[in-house]
């Protein structure tokens, strides 16, 4: 499944949290339309680049569906950060 | 490694217990261990398939300038066998100038022998993978963890 979600949370030094939650889900759906646009482009892309375009555009779906579960914490004493893909 | 062993090799790296101590420990639970072997092959005994491949950093500053600092990175295992499946896609031209620049750096891996097949047989070993690297310097205490879970 791909991910809907990402959350991005942010410490500063005064222990003042800022949680911002991305809707990842809004972000695909405008994207869509512009893929479908240039997938001619992309096409063209993959052939000068001697790749299989359906083979690309199958690893790059896998990857896209593997982010989701991602977590990364970064803890200091003045800072802290964390972003988790739902 | 069993969960039994990581469990006495954290506790002698905390320094909760002695390396004689951990030593009989680990003897102990394998000597069980020993007599039950056949049944780890049987199916009910194989593990699931590890899911994440966690990174844990701890470092501890004792001189006091940066205080400590944590990492806690998760990547699915799915993005690495997706990472796999993209390299294969690069051209045979770059693929051999990558090698060639990582041969240069002293890093003898061919790129071109990493295919998804290879992946699979890798992650099923990664079940087993714990790296634990300890380090102290005189300012610094450095923990990394790197495991499957």
């Amino acid at each position: 499944m791909i991910p809907f979600v990402a959350v991005v949370s942010l410490r500063n030094q005064e222990s003042r949290t800022f949680r911002l939650w991305i809707p990842l889900f809004l972000i695909w759906l405008v994207l869509l339309p512009l893929v479908i646009l240039l997938s001619p482009f992309i096409f063209l892309a993959c052939l000068i680049c001697r790749v299989n375009p359906f083979r690309g555009v199958g690893v790059m779906w896998q990857i896209l569906t593997a982010l989701t579960d991602t977590e990364l914490e970064l803890e200091h004493r003045s800072a802290g950060m964390s972003f988790h893909i739902f | 490694m069993s969960e039994h062993r990581r469990q006495i090799l954290q506790m002698l790296a905390e320094g909760k217990i002695s390396a004689d101590e951990a030593e009989r420990l680990i003897s102990a639970m394998e000597q069980p261990a020993a007599s039950s072997a056949p049944d780890v092959s049987a199916p009910s005994a194989v593990r699931p398939r590890p899911k994440y491949l966690r990174v844990l950093v701890d470092s501890e500053d004792d001189g006091g300038h940066d205080g400590p600092t944590k990492v806690n990175v998760r990547v699915p295992m799915q993005l690495l066998r997706a990472g796999v499946r993209l390299a294969g896609l690069i051209p045979a031209p770059a693929l051999s100038r990558a090698n060639s620049a990582m041969q240069e750096q002293g890093i003898p891996i061919d790129l071109s022998q990493i295919k998804p097949e290879n992946l699979e047989e890798l992650v099923e070993h990664l079940n087993d993978l714990t790296v634990d690297v300890d380090q102290k310097d005189a300012n610094t205490k450095v923990k990394v963890r790197v495991f499957c879970e």
